[in-house]
Parts: C-alpha cells; sequence; structure tokens
C-alpha cells in the first residue's frame, strides 16, 4: 500500500516534469544559429586541397597565380632585352666599364696577339 | 507528437512537424548550405538536448553550455552524415548525455575555481547542485542517482523515449537499460521517502 504511494507520487513527479520541459531559451537559440552560421559559411568554401606540393607553396609565396604570371612575363622581356636590346638601352658591357673600357678591351686583344706572335 | 517548438519567435520554419523534411534530410540540406534547415534542427533538436542536459546537471548555464556545444558538433557532422545510419536525435541526445557525464567528472576542479569552497571539492558540487535544485524534489532526488541510472530514468521516464532508443543513446543492451531504469526508479522513491522523513512527514 505504501508502495503504491510511493509510486503514485513518483509518476506524479515525473508527469510534472514532462509538463515543464524547458523551452530553448532564446539567447541559447541565437548562440547555436550562429554557430551553425559559421559551420555553414566554412562548408560552403570552396576546399584546399590538403597536401601543398613545394611548388604551390613556393608560388603562393610570390603572390599566388599572379605572382607566378608576373614573373614570368619578367623573365621573357629580360631574355628578349639581352638578345635584342632596343637603342636606347645602354650595353651590357658599356654600362658597366664603361665606353674607354671598350677601347682598352679591344686594345689589350690585339696587342696580345701581337706580342703572341 | 509532441510540440517541442520553444516559445521564442526565432524559428519560421515549416508549419508543422509532418509537413516539414525528417532530421537527417535537414541535416543534407545544411551541408549543402542551406541556413534555413538550421533554424529548423535548432527549433526542433535545440529543446530536446537542453531538457535533458537540464536534467542531467541540474544547473541552466552548464545545461545551455552543454546543448551549445552538442549543437556544434552535429553542424560539424552535418557533411559526413550518412543517411539512415542512425537517428539524428539519437545522436544528439547521446552526445549531450557525454558532453554532460564529462561535465560532471570535471565538474570539482571548475567548481572550485568558481566559488571559493573549502575542504571536498566532491561533496560541495553535489551540495550545489542540490541547492540549485531545492525547490524541484524531483531534480534533488535525481541528482543523487548514479549517472547512468539518472541518464536511464531521464531518458525514459521524461523523454519518454522507447527502451530500444534508450539502449542506441547509452550504447547498452535494452535488458540493461530496463534494469537500470528500474534500480533508477526504486532509488529515487526511496529518496523521495527519505526526504520525506526528514521532513518530518508521517506516512501513517
Amino acid at each position: 500500500m505504501m508502495m503504491t504511494d510511493d509510486d503514485t507520487q513518483l509518476d506524479q513527479l515525473f508527469a510534472q516534469a514532462r509538463q515543464d520541459r524547458p523551452a530553448l531559451p532564446d539567447d541559447l537559440a541565437v548562440r547555436i544559429l550562429t554557430d551553425a552560421e559559421a559551420v555553414r559559411l566554412n562548408l560552403t568554401k570552396p576546399k584546399r586541397s590538403a597536401p601543398r606540393s613545394v611548388f604551390r607553396r613556393m608560388v603562393e609565396g610570390i603572390g599566388g597565380w599572379q605572382g607566378l604570371s608576373g614573373l614570368a612575363a619578367a623573365s621573357v622581356a629580360g631574355l628578349w632585352i639581352g638578345f635584342a636590346a632596343p637603342d636606347f638601352l645602354p650595353d651590357a658591357a658599356t654600362y658597366l666599364y664603361g665606353s674607354e673600357a671598350t677601347f682598352a678591351l679591344a686594345d689589350l686583344d690585339t696587342s696580345f696577339l701581337e706580342d703572341a706572335e | 507528437m509532441r510540440d517541442l517548438r520553444p516559445s521564442g519567435q526565432i524559428v519560421r520554419g515549416a508549419d508543422s512537424a509532418a509537413d516539414a523534411p525528417a532530421d537527417d534530410v535537414l541535416l543534407a540540406m545544411f551541408a549543402a548550405g542551406d541556413a534555413a534547415a538550421a533554424r529548423v534542427l535548432t527549433d526542433r533538436l535545440g529543446p530536446r538536448s537542453y531538457s535533458v542536459a537540464l536534467r542531467m546537471l541540474g544547473n541552466r548555464a552548464e545545461a545551455e553550455d552543454m546543448t551549445q556545444e552538442a549543437m556544434m558538433r552535429l553542424w560539424k557532422v552535418a557533411p559526413d552524415w550518412v543517411a539512415g545510419q542512425a537517428k539524428v536525435s539519437t545522436w544528439l541526445y547521446r552526445v549531450t548525455m557525454n558532453l554532460c557525464l564529462d561535465r560532471l567528472r570535471k565538474q570539482t576542479p571548475d567548481r572550485l575555481s568558481d566559488v571559493p569552497e573549502p575542504e571536498d571539492g566532491c561533496a560541495s558540487a553535489a551540495q550545489k547542485m542540490q541547492d540549485e535544485a531545492r525547490r524541484d524534489a524531483l531534480q534533488a532526488a535525481l541528482s543523487k542517482l548514479p549517472d547512468r541510472q539518472r541518464q536511464a530514468v531521464i531518458l525514459r521516464h521524461i523523454e519518454e523515449l522507447p527502451n530500444p532508443e534508450i539502449a542506441g543513446i547509452m550504447e547498452l543492451s535494452v535488458e540493461a537499460v530496463e534494469s537500470l531504469t528500474a534500480r533508477g526508479k526504486r532509488a529515487l522513491t526511496a529518496i523521495l521517502v527519505g526526504r520525506r522523513d526528514e521532513l518530518g512527514y508521517d506516512d501513517d
């Protein structure tokens, strides 16, 4: 008899607890949705390939593909200038040694040949 | 089906639970970038996680943290969710419960840093839990149960889940769940009787 009363009391407490089940507090819902948004934005971002090669890291080091294309353009231009320097650019040897050095080099060249013979 | 919608107006998802897609469909929609799916899932599952966390911990602030963390894990698992593998709600109950158990285990140092309390940390944590639940006789009694019994009783008698689902949540056999629930109920009855005696009530 006593057990039945106790069981009833417990069942009543359970029933009360089911009735009193809490709603999600609004601020908690906001926190949860803020998290969801952060994760969602991360999910929809384009994925980066996991293992990055040395080449890729080097490319990123000089500023990505734009940097690489700039570097390539500069290299091609440098090569072209080396082969066919425009008139307005000084000749490399003249630039380094001055115009007199060119003559001195020419003199040395011939005198050396003459002395040897 | 119970209406689990919270009183707030944050969620304006589906008109009724019957019209809305299943949880795993919503999760896939979320993984595909649908923000509205997150709102419906929060509306539907958030209160369940919060309800069990609150009953497990007896503390609102901690229960809120556990629910936020459990939901965070749900968002993160969304892209890898295998449809039909498990019920989303079962998974969330399990994650919530495990977070609560972890919190209960770690409670002593946390409490000590929060509140300058002397001597035995375990006793003070339990005491605080009881203090917070003083007005709720059931919560006070629940807080005295061993963790696993408390879990089983909450899921069975407050969440009203079927035993096989509880077995899935607790990763136990159905028989083990039945046993835990029965022992939990007996212990609760004894605690409530003891409490009544303490308070000076007489059965006769």
